[in-house]
């Protein structure tokens, strides 16, 4: 929204962290679309060093006045050091500020994967359909090395609490019900009825409790024509739990942008769960991944719920906040119904 | 809709003047002035048939619950009111019909609830 300038504040701040820089300016301050979980920039830093020139590309992500969700931007932060240099590609980070004093709120400084593309519309235009096959297989793949990981040598159990295997389902179903419960504009007769159906038909216990990205799906991955995946972004709802809960959110119909049956519009989902399990070393149990599936309904019901409440209670009236309301709300029950066996 | 359209519209057209000042930093205007075209797009795809479908919807409610009355009070934000209230007696109703193990009862509670996801259904609906 307008108000005061961010690019002498964060240029402020990064003359801060780099004591050796001098005529240190940001330009190109651009506020990516979309994205209501934080606010995220790209811009470019140039100042001088020894005498010479340096110019660097970079991500400002900011919290929000107030969010759709609400997260631990430590523990995002923490998630993309984690796998940095591993088989998940991410960006490096680089600064974590939590005094509000520099640019009003949180923020984060990483590097920019420059050149890519994230944005699923593009995808499913037509021009990359070529790269669809690979970029499925490299999807799924890396989701798998997600739930491979142990986060105890990735030191995350540091950050994130470790729920007992039998809990996982519990804590994750409580925790956005709750969120319903705080934030439901209107009655949810749909998504009350999946609630319903979760907790009398619990999953079996998680095979192991591993990194649960939390949002990984299609347009949270910069991706090439060539159907390669060169980071995988938005970590903020990172969290410990059972690994079929990232790949069933990836299985919500609502990622499949309108591309039939392909889940995340990217391959048939028998397809995805194989490359899963080979590079996970997991095996996904169908019904458990059928309730996982439910859960990710209901859970992306709240997310939406959640930008109506904000803009509803005046504490962010940005547009961005309506948009998942309007868009979504009504895609998410019929999502709802599909994964029920109703529509 | 919620948050309902009036109150969108008020919001994006004060966004509008903000961003009509030349001098109003630029760093959010493409991506806010681009998510007001989706969002105008809408209110306006939305607009001619929303008061109808929530008479249709409260009238189907209404019947399904076994509820007698009809809407007086045709603004949309007297018909939005009513239509919770049936909502939340849905879900109370549904509820009942799980507990007393009435399939019937169900399927007649989901088949209105499929048909309401339909009035609401968008064009760029993404299911």
């Amino acid at each position: 929204m307008p108000g005061e300038p961010l690019e002498p504040r964060l240029a402020a701040y990064l003359a801060l962290r780099l004591p050796q820089a001098s005529g240190l300016g940001v330009e190109g301050l651009e506020r990516i679309a979309g994205g209501a979980s934080r606010e995220t920039y790209r811009f470019r830093a140039r100042w001088s060093e020894d005498g010479n020139p340096r110019e660097r590309r970079l991500i400002l992500r900011r919290d929000p006045p107030a969010s759709l969700i609400d997260t631990e931007r430590r523990i995002e932060f923490a998630a993309y050091r984690a796998f940095h240099g591993s088989g998940v590609p991410v960006p490096e980070m680089l600064w974590l500020e939590e005094d509000p004093a520099h640019l009003d709120y949180p923020f984060f400084v990483a590097e920019e994967i420059a050149g890519f593309q994230a944005s699923p519309q593009v995808l499913f235009s037509g021009a990359y359909e070529v790269a669809i096959p690979k970029l499925a297989r490299r999807n799924w793949e890396i989701l798998g090395e997600i739930a491979r990981a142990d986060p105890v040598e990735l030191g995350l159990t540091e950050v994130m609490d470790a729920p007992a295997p039998d809990q996982c389902w519990r804590r994750e179903l409580g925790h956005w019900e709750a969120i319903l419960d705080r934030d439901e504009p209107e009655p949810l007769p749909i998504t009350r009825a999946a609630i319903r159906w979760l907790r009398a038909n619990p999953p079996p216990p998680a095979q192991k409790v591993a990194v649960v990205h939390g949002d990984y799906r299609t347009g949270n991955y910069l991706y090439d024509e060539a159907g390669e995946i060169h980071a995988v972004l938005d970590w903020e709802m990172a969290h410990l739990g059972d690994p079929l809960e990232d790949l069933a959110w990836a299985f919500n119909p609502v990622w499949s942008f309108g591309q039939g049956e392909r889940v995340s519009g990217l391959c048939d989902k028998a397809e995805a769960v194989a490359t899963w399990e080979k590079a996970s070393g997991l095996r996904a149990d169908p019904a458990a991944l059928h309730w996982w599936t439910l859960f990710n309904c209901v859970k992306g019901q709240a997310i939406w719920v959640g930008s109506a409440a904000a803009f509803l209670s005046g504490a962010n009236k940005a547009p961005i906040m309506v948009y998942p309301a309007w868009w979504l709300m009504n895609a998410q029950d019929r999502a709802t119904l599909k994964v029920m066996g109703k529509l | 809709m919620t948050p309902s359209v009036p109150a969108v519209l008020a919001e994006l057209g004060q966004l509008c003047v903000r961003y009509a000042d030349p001098t109003a930093p630029a760093a959010e205007r493409a991506a806010d002035l681009g998510l007001t075209a989706a969002l105008l797009g809408i209110a306006a795809e939305v607009w001619d048939g929303a008061a109808a479908n929530l008479v249709d919807e409260n009238r189907a409610l209404r019947r399904l619950l076994g509820l007698q009355g009809e809407d007086a009070d045709l603004r949309l934000s007297a018909l939005k009111a009513e239509n919770d209230r049936l909502r939340a007696l849905t879900i109370e109703a549904h509820t009942a019909a799980e507990a007393a193990q009435d399939a019937a009862r169900q399927a007649e509670i989901w088949s209105e609830l499929r048909l309401s996801t339909e009035r609401r259904r968008l064009s760029s609906a993404l299911v």
